[in-house]
């Protein structure tokens, strides 16, 4: 047997281990991950409480949403009723849409990841216990706040996907746009920081020898899941960053009368709105093939396939995404592997439902409530999908794209792919959080009037669709036939509202929170997650054999529960987890995790208070906002990156694992680069828009400014990553002095900031942002780059505090080498965008 | 002047619900789509109930029969082979048959310019050189059995237009010329609307396509085009009200001073079947409705109120107007 | 009128569009303000403010009310005698 990291497999054989553990061991473990009470309950960040807050506010949201479908449905359900006037109508249709796709089913997945990523790979809590808790009550705040401008009437109403130039200043003068674009691209911004903490937990804090053939596929559907948010993502953050330029600054990406575009919008947005669908259906049919083995009480049957759909599914997802623009006239060619792309995408779903429909057949089913839920979710999730493969025949598209038959066919989808395994998660895995388990009976209850509701509420709406209803209408015209199907749809909404009442009718009767004392593994799960927990996790970690780790070893649940495995108590007299390599999940070192604090949740309230405050113009306390969320995020960092006073432990069986380690291997450098992932695509995305405009407005394309004009910059740039990377290298000579290091290190983030400021001189003495598209995509990467240079300068004096108070250790400091990651990488960037605004040129 | 006019056609002809207009194609663009619908129906209908019958068995099944698609190969042959294959076949038959979407209109198609305008729609007949020869507004005429081009464009936001029943849509994007062919098999009315949602009364955007016998249409036309050079004054008391009450600011009758180009030209509104964009039958009386408080009928779209104006004045303007044909 | 029907004159106004100057208890849409509101009108005297408020009358006037009241601003409208007599049928069931 190889190994990843030079660890011995041959030391698994020592555990479980035969002798007890120490007296008091357990305590100091209790008492290390006792949580606050009272009001000091909010500092929490611990992910079996933020998990489940996670899970809560995205309920609540998809109940918010919920209702206003249910207005809008009683406005339907006759011709011309005046029970919503239009503008109401039309901004309830925006929240719907946008309310449930981003503060419902995306967070929802990510809530459920927090939650049962930890215990399912055995972790005693994600690797980044503070940005959860930053993404959680970033999230939440500003996902009330946003939907607070409801009430006032302010709410935006373009439509969840905004098409400009309905949505700009000319046509939405109001800030009922601005909500939109600064709310949702604030979320977009918790949603990716807790993508990056899901890959890194996924990769890096698995269970010893817990292989990645090993890994549950829950962990394989969140890891795809965050990777397509780091791709995705920066596509929607672009565009909607864009649009508000041109709505605050009039610079036109989106005006055709001046070299912009309003298909470019389109194309960014489903860039990302595409990929977006399966970004919500993997993590759910993730959850559907953890919880059929259990149901069907068997092993889940193509389990390698499964794994191979998700990174399929990934890969197809993010080229197709012009079949939302079939009907914009685009060139036959394109359209034709559009259409075959887009039913490509069917196989990945096809060979997931057959693995479970197999799953069924070599098992024994139970009637039971998550059956139910998983049942009813795949015939309904199949049903949307063949509506789906229709309208990726083109010309059938033209006919029924943006009528009641896409109405009808999303909803199936995302009801049957998304909302009933959801459903089926919350019986399931509830005995994990609540102390009783929900009611069977009820259970049954809501999901036969949940799947009746859905039926008799969206099959009909396809033949509204046929009927020539397009969708968004605040009313039709009496006299044609559309009434009756109308009619029909707002009962059965009403009918799938009341399963979904009945169901929190059963959780105000059942729910009763735990974190140590639920109600354990009501249908046997076979998977770590169903350990013995304590506030803590697990007693102690596993080593894993298998897929069903507790089918396969009885004895696993009593051996981890007195502590016979990995990391028993707490060596270093901290909250900590095992950091394991991403392969083979070799033990690598002890992490020490950060506990309660006060600053996520201030600084997330100062990151909501910025963006919400520059919706309602008022600029100067959403600076403040602004400083005081960057401060709180410097205060929480202070904390961290610290030395243990042993520098290695023994984490069982007589392991000794450091708990000090830099470079590559740290989970810091895995977020980092991760986070310049998201940085590159942003860029990329930039990259994009710039090329775009010059094919398709040539016209407005005026000669870019000379190449030697760049030289500046360049050179600046140069000196900037060489500065960094010498403090770097300094820092691990014992001659030089302890501030020599830092202040290469400081000196290179700065020269940043020179380096920009030459390369917009030369460039804005050329282009005009406000005169053309491609004046204000040079000055978009210039936006960019100024953001990264404000980071960087930010770090610098960051590295210079930790410095002047001895927190810089040589010879190797994460810190310092996080520092200098960031600005060699900006310094790059910046080059690139400065050649690239230059080389583009009219000419050619 | 005290004879009741006629509706030509009623509203609900034009806008029926039933039987759907995509199953029920009045012209060859729409026609082999609609085709294709059933075809991709049935597909639907024969795939659901494999996945229905499979589960079932799972479920329900005897051993043999369970232990058979408990397997591994099921994965292969439902998951992967069966969406394979009959994608393939349905990709490769459908483009077939719609095949004469993509061909060219026949040299020398007529050619109407059509602009989607919150919340309305101009019309431009062009002349063989590509010039504008007749403006109209909101409902289009057209010779059965030719297939005519229009020129999709927009004004302000992006619209999408669609007839159902002649064709698929297409958007209107501001900077962009969409080129979409229609044709119609028999004469008639057909109703469309706007497709892609344009914010406030985006539901109340109506269109009307009429299809004439050619010697009809061509004798229309003809008309119309003999009008414009004598359009005699009425010297009636709604031609002095139309200049007085600021009307021709924004609307156009040919052929008099009257030259507003913002909204709806009016040279022929005698003659159309509806009002405020194919939502109102066209009659003395709802134009009187139209004219005093469009607001009332079409919250939120560009038409004032003139709730000043005394209920005659509204009158003698509805009678002017009725006499623009 | 004993083969007059309310509901059928309830059908006819939507389709002319008689609501697009009148507001109509039974008719959503338009909710025109150009002409007086309609609900009440069985119960009123006179038929705008002149006529004696009887069907024969009243189906004549929502017909071709310039014929019946010379100077009248309300128009002619595209509908059958025997849809007039519906309509005003339909009239008479618009108690206050």
């Amino acid at each position: 047997m190889t190994s990843e990291t030079g660890f011995d497999p041959e030391l698994y054989k020592r555990f479980p281990v035969r002798e007890d553990r120490p007296e008091g061991e357990l305590e100091e473990l209790e008492r290390l991950w006792e949580q606050p009470k009272g009001w000091a309950r909010l500092t929490i960040v611990n992910n079996n409480y933020v998990g489940l807050w996670y899970v809560a506010a995205a309920f609540l949201f998809f109940l918010l949403a919920g209702i206003l479908a249910l207005v809008m449905r009683v406005q339907l359900a006759l011709p011309l009723q005046g029970i919503l006037p239009q503008e109401t109508y039309n901004q309830f249709f925006t929240m719907h849409g946008t309310v449930m796709m981003f503060l419902f089913a995306v967070p929802m997945m990510e809530a459920l990841g927090v939650m049962l990523l930890p215990q399912m790979l055995a972790a005693r809590d994600l690797p980044f216990p503070r940005l959860s808790a930053y993404a959680f009550w970033a999230y939440f705040v500003g996902g009330i706040s946003f939907f607070a401008s409801l009430f006032v009437g302010l709410a935006p109403n373009g439509g969840w996907f905004m098409y400009p130039p309905l949505t700009g200043k000319a046509f939405s003068p109001g800030i009922n746009a601005d909500f939109w674009l600064l709310g949702i691209g604030f979320i977009e911004i918790s949603a990716i920081a807790g993508a990056i903490e899901i890959i890194v937990g996924v990769l890096r804090t698995r269970a010893p020898n817990m292989t990645l053939d090993k890994m549950p596929i829950f962990a394989w559907g969140m890891l795809v899941f965050a990777s397509m948010i780091i791709i995705a993502f920066p596509a929607v953050i672009m565009c909607t960053l864009f649009l508000e330029l041109e709505r605050a600054f009039n610079w036109p990406f989106f005006d055709p009368t001046r070299g912009g575009d309003p298909l470019l919008w389109q194309h960014l947005f489903w860039f990302f709105g595409h990929p977006e669908v399966y970004i919500i259906f993997l993590p759910a049919a993730a959850l559907v093939s953890m919880m059929i083995p259990a149901l069907a009480r068997t092993t889940l049957i193509g389990h390698d396939l499964i794994v191979l759909a998700f990174l399929a599914t990934a890969f197809i997802s993010f080229g197709v995404w012009s079949h939302h623009m079939f009907a914009t006239g685009m060139p036959r060619l394109s359209v034709g592997f559009f259409a075959a792309a887009s039913m490509a995408v069917s196989v990945p779903a096809g060979i997931q439902v057959f693995s479970w429909i197999a799953t069924f057949a070599s098992g024994k089913p139970r009637h039971n409530t998550p059956t139910l839920f998983v049942l009813g979710g795949l015939v309904i999730f199949v049903m949307g999908g063949l509506t789906g493969v229709m309208v990726a025949m083109v010309p059938f598209d033209w006919q029924v794209h943006d009528t009641y038959f896409i109405v009808a066919h999303l909803h199936y989808v995302l009801i049957g792919g998304a909302l009933f395994p959801v459903f089926a998660v919350f019986y399931y895995w509830i005995g994990m959080t609540s102390s009783r388990p929900l009611s069977e009976r009820l259970g049954k209850w809501t999901f036969w009037l949940m799947f009746v509701g859905v039926h008799v509420t969206f099959l009909p709406m396809h033949i509204t669709g046929f009927m020539g209803m397009p969708r968004r209408v605040y009313t039709y015209l009496p006299g044609g036939d559309l009434t009756f199907t109308n009619f029909l749809s707002t009962v059965g909404a009403f009918v799938l509202a009341a399963g979904v009442l009945l169901f929190l009718v059963d959780l105000a009767r059942n729910f009763r929170f735990t974190v140590n004392k639920g109600a354990g593994n009501t249908y046997g799960g076979g998977t770590l997650e169903w350990l013995p927990t304590g506030l803590y996790s697990a007693r102690s970690i596993p080593v894993v054999k298998s897929r069903y780790p507790l089918w396969d070893d009885p004895d696993i649940s009593r051996d981890v529960e007195e502590g016979r495995y990995f990391l028993p108590g707490a060596p270093t007299g901290n909250r900590e987890t095992l950091i394991t390599s991403p392969v083979r999940a070799e033990p690598q070192y002890v992490q020490i995790m950060p506990g309660p604090s006060v600053w996520p949740l201030f600084s997330a309230v100062g990151t909501a208070g910025f963006f919400l405050l520059l919706t309602i113009e008022a600029y100067i306390p959403s600076f403040a906002s602004g400083i005081l969320a960057v401060l709180c995020v410097l205060r929480w960092m202070w904390d961290t990156d610290r030395v243990a006073a042993a520098e290695e432990v023994d984490v069982g069986a007589g392991i000794m694992l450091p708990t000090y380690v830099t470079g590559r291997s740290t989970h810091g450098w895995w977020a980092m680069v991760i986070l310049l992932i998201v940085v590159f695509m942003l860029f990329l995305m930039t990259l994009f828009s710039y090329l775009y405009l010059f094919g398709v407005q040539p016209d407005f394309w005026q000669e870019p400014p000379a190449l030697s004009t760049g030289f500046v910059a360049l050179g600046l740039y140069g000196a900037a990553a060489g500065f960094a990377w010498l403090g770097r290298r300094l820092l691990a000579r014992e001659k030089s002095t302890l501030w020599s290091p830092s202040t290469a290190s400081i000196v290179g983030a700065l020269l940043l900031l020179p380096a920009l400021i030459a390369d917009y001189w030369s460039v804005s003495a050329v282009l005009d942002p406000v005169m053309s598209g491609q004046g204000a995509v040079a000055h978009a990467f210039l936006a960019n780059q100024m953001m990264l240079v404000l980071i960087a300068a930010l770090m610098a004096l960051y590295l210079g505090a930790r410095t002047a108070r001895n927190l810089v250790i040589r010879p190797r400091n994460n810190t310092v080498d996080l520092v200098t990651l960031f600005v060699v990488y900006t310094a790059v960037q910046g080059s690139a965008s400065a050649l690239i605004i230059r080389l583009v040129s009219g000419a050619g | 002047m005290s004879r009741p006019i006629s509706t030509r056609s009623s509203l609900e002809s034009v806008f029926k619900g039933w039987p759907p207009p995509v199953l029920d194609p009045a012209g060859p663009y729409a026609g082999s789509i609609s085709v294709l619908s059933w075809v991709l129906f049935a597909m639907a209908v024969v795939v659901l109930g494999v996945v229905l019958a499979a589960l079932g068995v799972a479920l329900f099944g005897g051993q043999r029969l369970k232990s058979r698609l408990g397997g591994q190969a099921v994965i292969w042959l439902g998951g992967i082979a069966l969406p394979i294959v009959v994608l393939t076949a349905l990709l490769v038959y459908g483009l077939s048959l719609t095949r004469n979407l993509g061909t060219p209109a026949p040299p020398g198609a007529m050619r109407v310019q059509v602009t989607g305008e919150m919340w309305w729609w101009r019309v431009a007949y062009l002349d063989s050189s590509g010039k504008v020869a007749l403006w109209d507004a909101n409902e289009l005429h057209i010779p059965v059995g030719e297939t005519v081009v229009l020129e999709l464009r927009s004004a302000d936001v992006i619209h999408s237009f669609w007839v159902p029943r002649l064709s698929g849509k297409l958007d209107m994007i501001p900077g962009r010329v969409n080129l979409m062919k229609i044709k119609a098999d028999k004469p008639g009315s057909y109703g469309g609307q706007c497709a892609e949602y344009c914010g406030g009364p985006h539901a109340l955007m109506g269109f009307v396509v009429v299809a004439h016998e050619p010697a009809e249409f061509r004798r229309i036309m003809a008309d119309r085009q003999a009008a414009l050079a004598s359009k005699p004054p009425s010297g009636g008391r709604g031609e002095q009200l139309f200049a007085s009450a600021g009307c021709a600011a924004c609307h156009r009758i040919a052929g008099t001073p009257f030259n507003g180009m913002a909204g709806p030209d009016l040279t022929h509104v005698g003659t159309r079947r509806t009002l405020g964009a194919g939502i109102l039958p066209n009659n003395r009386g709802t134009l009187m409705g139209w004219i005093g408080n469009a607001q009332a009928i079409k919250p939120g779209n560009r038409m004032p109120p003139y709730s000043v104006l005394p209920a005659d004045d509204i009158r003698d303007l509805a009678l002017y107007l009725e006499q623009q044909r | 009128m004993p083969e007059a029907n309310a509901a059928r004159g309830r059908k006819v106004m939507a389709r002319v569009g008689c609501a697009s100057c009148h507001t109509i208890p039974g008719i959503a849409w338009p909710q025109g303000q150009v002409g007086p509101a309609l609900q009440g009108f069985a119960a009123g005297n006179l038929i705008s403010g002149q006529l004696p408020n009887r069907p024969d009358v009243l189906a004549a006037y929502v017909r071709n009310a310039p014929e019946v009241l010379p100077g009248t601003t309300m128009p002619a409208m595209p509908i059958s005698e025997r849809e007039a007599r519906d309509v005003a049928a339909y009239l008479y069931t618009l108690e206050p």
